[in-house]
């Protein structure tokens, strides 16, 4: 799917702070973030831990009020969630009582999208395909894998055909051999629906293998270190090419490089 | 978890993955053990019990056989008072009379305690305001208001529901209370996203999650509510297993004591399990092993 020039997010100077209410202060957990999006795009944030990666993300869903600055989507400013932006979860948040059907079904329930029942049933069985979980509509979230339940988490991200897909480290808790094949699905789910998408990762590969571009951000306050455009030809992740190149490297190599002082830095507790 | 995933078959399995293995003794035993090993047991402490209480230098006035505790509890439970009579000796007209004063003191406990924890655990104001109270109340033992209730009720079944009522909400109310609290972050989060308001939010996400919880308040508030009904009986009213229990052994008629003795446990461990299996049945997911 092309990226066209049409920008649908822009961050302009946008602060994000938290009150830390028992010393009586403000930490700023990111700092004039200016950011421009394109419409299909997948932009990938990477920066060492608590930098205010998950911040960003909950700005453009419209979960956390900003400080300072703005964030627009589709030239308008956020301020509450809505339909045409979806998230897939760290931890999956799928809601227990609920089968995967249910699920998926739930953002249905909670806003009033206007459309028919049959469309949504016919929604719901595209998502459950396009996520490879056809046949498991009755099952429970505790009755499924890692990687299953993270599909869930995905499919229903794209129930509601969201424009954009907002992934706060989607990955990170799904075994290293799983994970590589759910990249691959969502290079794959990403260029079919061509969504644009915002994803968070602690993984160079993942960073390099699924972005357009790379965002690398500073350690507190969180701040953009440098953007990195990633050149590789698409679908990467069934390309044997791409790894073994050169560029590939000499990109892992500049990409650790930035985030290593940092990385070293949360690791001492500095 | 791993039970579940276990049987899940996949179409690029082998298809001899999952085999038949059949009925074995193993598996049967497997199933049956507890079951068996808790009748054995039992059996053998009533036989034991009837050993010791015949051929021991025992007096029956301090321990009864076994068999004639079961006999009182036969006749108390299969005769009724005759019409029109002053005191009734059958354990079942007391144990009716509990039993109804029991699920009553529950009802309106629930009533009064899950509303009044969903909404300490959903405002902060109405915490803030509430939360000494509940502390208060919650702290002190429930014992020391029986004379207070019996000067401004009387010796009534008011009196009797008013105090199971006390001794049963505050489980449940803290429950609820804790149940809301603890509600996991990214499940609302993830009802935000999706576009809840603050209705649906309750009613999809904090209500469901809380359920378990609010079950396992009412499971405790059995267990105090029992305590209550004792209570509320050895100290005022003319009816009720509490009452029987001091009738009984005011008369030495002890075989009767232990008979009502025994059939509170019965009724206590009835009712708790009746709740765990409502927990399991509502929280799967929760796959609590229980002691």
């Amino acid at each position: 799917m092309p990226i066209s020039n049409e920008n649908i997010i822009v961050a302009d100077d946008l602060t994000i702070s938290y009150d830390l209410h028992r010393e009586r202060k403000k930490l700023i957990a990111l700092q004039d973030i200016n950011l421009e999006i394109k419409k299909g795009e997948f932009v990938v944030l990477v920066g060492p831990s608590g930098c205010g990666k998950t911040s960003f993300i909950n700005a453009v869903s419209g979960l956390i009020p900003k400080s300072g600055g703005s964030v627009k989507v589709r030239g308008e400013e956020v301020t509450a969630p809505g339909p045409d932006r979806a998230m897939v979860f760290q931890d999956y948040a799928l809601l227990p009582w609920r089968t995967v059907e249910s699920n998926i079904r739930l953002p249905y329930e909670l806003q009033n999208l206007g459309i028919s029942e049959e469309e949504k049933k016919q929604r719901v069985k595209n998502c459950l395909e396009l996520v490879d979980l056809a046949g498991f509509e009755k099952s429970f979230p505790y009755e499924l894998s890692g990687g299953m339940k993270q599909r869930v988490g995905i499919a229903r991200a794209l129930a509601t055909n969201p424009d954009i897909l907002l992934a706060d480290e989607p990955f990170a808790a799904i075994d290293a051999m799983t994970r590589e094949a759910m990249q691959a699905e969502m290079e794959r789910i990403v260029m079919e629906t061509g969504q644009t998408c915002v994803f968070i990762t602690h993984s160079i590969d993942e960073a390099i293998l699924l972005g357009d571009r790379v965002v690398v951000i500073s350690y507190r306050p969180g701040k953009i270190k440098e953007i990195v455009n990633i050149d590789f030809p698409r679908p990467r992740m069934n390309n044997s090419e791409v790894k073994i190149s050169k560029t590939y490297a000499e990109l892992r190599d500049h990409i650790w490089n930035l985030v290593k002082d940092e990385a070293m830095q949360t690791t001492r507790g500095e | 978890m791993a039970k579940a995933t276990e049987q899940i078959q996949y179409e690029t399995d082998d298809p001899n993955r999952i085999q038949d293995v059949g009925w074995t003794f193993k598996e049967v035993w497997r199933r049956t053990r507890g079951f068996v090993v808790t009748s054995v047991n039992l059996i053998i402490f009533f036989i034991l019990w009837e050993i010791v209480t015949t051929y021991g230098n025992i007096n029956s006035l301090f321990l009864p056989k076994a068999s004639a505790m079961f006999q009182e509890l036969w006749v108390g439970m299969t005769t009724r008072a005759p019409e029109g009579a002053v005191f009734s000796g059958s354990i079942l007209d007391h144990f009716l009379h509990s039993f109804t004063n029991l699920m009553t003191g529950l009802a309106i406990a629930m009533a009064i305690g899950i509303p009044g924890g969903l909404l300490m655990g959903g405002n902060k104001y109405v915490e803030s305001i509430l939360s000494p109270y509940v502390w208060a109340l919650a702290s002190l033992p429930r014992i020391a208001l029986v004379p207070l209730f019996i000067l401004f009720l009387g010796f009534t079944t008011t009196m009797q529901v008013t105090i199971i009522v006390i001794s049963a909400v505050f489980p449940i109310v803290i429950n609820a209370w804790a149940g809301v609290k603890t509600t996991e972050k990214s499940l609302l989060a993830a009802a935000k996203v999706f576009g809840a308001n603050r209705v649906q939010l309750y009613y999809k996400v904090v209500l469901p999650y809380t359920l378990p919880f609010i079950i396992s308040g009412i499971q405790q508030g059995i267990g105090r509510g029992l305590i209550g009904v004792v209570i509320a009986e050895l100290f005022g009213g003319s009816n009720g297993l509490g009452y029987l229990i001091q009738r009984s052994a005011d008369t030495f008629n002890t075989a009767m004591t232990f008979a009502v003795l025994l059939l509170l446990i019965v009724m206590s461990l009835s009712l708790i399990n009746f709740t765990r299996w409502l927990e399991a049945k509502v929280a799967p997911w929760r796959n609590v092993n229980h002691l």
